[in-house]
């Protein structure tokens, strides 16, 4: 049975550091919890309202008092075991409604004091953490955990930093998954640990640690793919576009067909051809509505309408960039100025 | 105290065993309530995953999302079938309101969460680094439930990589002070646990420090 109870004028009721299970609610009089700020060291006093409960989170979570709780005036208190809280309680859902409320506002406002602190070493950047624990799964062959992660982290940054090896990551453990089996196949491939970010993050950009083994060798389509991208920046846009084409006609890696064939509308772009670029683009967009690069392959074809002189249109597909989720900042900027012109003209 | 949950069914979610609910970074909206299967709460740390905790039918997990929108902490995975009840902000007062054992659970956990994340912080914000690290044991005594055993020798079972966590430093740096606590013979290290032979000592240390740092 809860008891009632009186403590006189200037008598403790707790003090900081008891165990104890007993909860208060106070009936009359005043009552204040002293305690020192955990931040600055400054002493701190809360007084307690009539009808308040007091005591709560050291008895039901079975810590030490964190407060002196002084009677400032005599007081009448009534005093609840931990059990018979709860029976309050279970027929009173109000008071538990508030003290969640109460509660979570402290937690919130202590975790962002944590956070705070921790700013620097031990915080992750949330994008990176999650691409790491795809490959740190990955790498474990359990590749149903390692897609969970990669997809999810698709589904949050599309157009993130890692997207494209995110992607590559997701449909290698798919394949290891029907292939080998979880727990069997190769995990992280040796030819992936080049780019696998698994290591530190390596903030000057220097060489990759070489997570699972071995030095990062590419394979024959990557090799003829990084050529024709060299074409490209050198301005050899022909040049540039029969490599393209040559991987697409010939190889049957899916991945880098499609960026092939991306690359080949940007070939077209540069070489003014704007109706095959639309042509191509088009195509590109409806056979893969879901490949990495399809903000910029809108943009293109926005750019490409524009150049033609089809305004409504390149309006159109910048508006539509701009409605997607997940568009890199750059883009944006980039889409903004597009549609200023166009639409200040 | 049997629940009476039938009224929630439709916010029943089913995972098969080995199923990732959530991970680590995403960000989360919803928290749950087991009600068949158990499952294992980890973290990846490094090379390794470490199991923080294994969860039990009538356990609630990924709460703090009802604050915040913030990413997840740990991953929740599935160690068998799991039924559990997935709620969000949007349908957590309807829950509460028909539900006061879920409240009250909810309450416990969250008092709970307090504390710890109050003596994360105080351990944070002492500046010495070999304080920060005594104080992580001190912690660890505090949080060990039951009577506190006779005399100041205290055995926990946790690894430097651990105590380096909570301390809040490097897993190199965490190493370092407690190989020099050792060699000060204040410290054992073995290979599954760590005996501080005087808790009292470690307290008193910790406390010399926390009021330095506030005079300054």
């Amino acid at each position: 049975m809860p008891k009632a109870m009186t403590y006189k004028a200037n008598s403790v009721i707790y003090f900081q550091g008891d165990i104890s299970d007993r909860i208060y609610i106070l009936k009359g009089g005043r009552v204040s919890l002293n305690s020192n700020d955990i931040e600055t060291g400054e002493p701190v006093r809360d007084s307690i309202q009539t009808g308040e409960f007091f005591g709560v989170k050291s008895a039901l979570g079975k810590y030490p008092r964190e407060e002196n709780a002084i009677a400032l005036s005599d007081s009448h208190v009534v005093v609840f075991s931990v059990p018979e809280f709860e029976q309050l309680a279970l027929s009173n859902t109000r008071i538990v409604m508030k003290m969640l409320n109460v509660f979570s506002n402290q937690l919130r406002r202590l975790h962002t004091k944590v956070r705070g602190l921790l700013a620097e070493g031990e915080q992750v950047d949330p994008e990176l953490g999650l691409f790491r624990i795809g490959e740190y799964y990955m790498k474990k062959k359990e590749y149903d955990k390692a897609l969970y992660a990669f997809q999810k982290y698709l589904t949050y940054y599309p157009s993130g930093a890692y997207h494209q090896l995110a992607n590559k990551h997701a449909q290698q453990v798919e394949q290891y998954a029907s292939q080998y089996g979880i727990g069997q196949g190769p995990g992280l491939p040796a030819t992936e640990a080049g780019d696998s970010v698994a290591g530190k993050p390596g903030a000057n950009g220097g060489a990759h640690s070489a997570g699972v083994g071995g030095k990062s060798e590419l394979g024959p389509v990557a090799k003829q793919y990084y050529n024709a991208v060299s074409s490209f920046s050198q301005g050899n846009y022909t040049d540039a576009m029969k490599q393209f084409k040559a991987i697409v006609d010939t190889s049957d890696d899916r991945e880098y067909v499609v960026k092939s064939m991306f690359e080949i509308g940007r070939c077209m772009y540069s070489l003014e051809r704007y109706d095959a670029c639309i042509r191509h683009f088009t195509a590109l967009v409806q056979r893969y509505p879901k490949m990495p690069d399809l903000d910029e392959a809108l943009y293109y074809l926005g750019q490409s309408y524009e150049q033609s002189g089809d305004s409504d249109r390149a309006i159109g597909f910048y508006k539509k960039i701009l409605s997607r989720s997940g568009v890199s900042e750059a883009l944006k900027r980039k889409v903004n100025n597009a549609l200023r012109s166009l639409q200040g003209a | 105290m049997e629940l009476n949950l039938d009224a929630f069914e439709r916010f029943a979610v089913h995972f098969n065993k080995g199923n990732i609910i959530f991970c680590e970074y995403e960000p989360g909206d919803a928290f749950y309530l087991i009600q068949t299967g158990r499952v294992q709460i980890s973290k990846i740390m490094g090379d390794i995953e470490k199991t923080i905790d294994i969860l039990h039918p009538g356990e609630i997990f990924g709460e703090m999302a009802i604050l915040e929108e913030a990413p997840r902490s740990a991953n929740a995975i599935c160690l068998d079938p799991v039924k559990a009840l997935e709620f969000n902000r949007a349908n957590f007062e309807i829950l509460m309101r028909g539900n006061p054992q879920i409240a009250l659970k909810l309450l416990k956990l969250f008092t709970k969460r307090i504390y710890d994340q109050r003596r994360r912080f105080m351990i944070l914000t002492l500046e010495d680094t070999h304080a920060k690290v005594a104080d992580v044991f001190l912690m660890l005594d505090e949080s060990q439930s039951g009577p506190k055993p006779e005399g100041s020798e205290r055995v926990f079972y946790t690894t430097p990589g651990d105590i380096g966590h909570w301390a809040g430093i490097s897993p190199e740096l965490g190493r370092d002070v407690l190989n020099q606590f050792q060699t000060q013979r204040r410290i054992e290290i073995y290979t599954d646990r760590i005996v501080v032979k005087n808790i009292n000592e470690f307290a008193r240390f910790v406390n010399s420090r926390r009021k330095k740092s506030e005079e300054s």
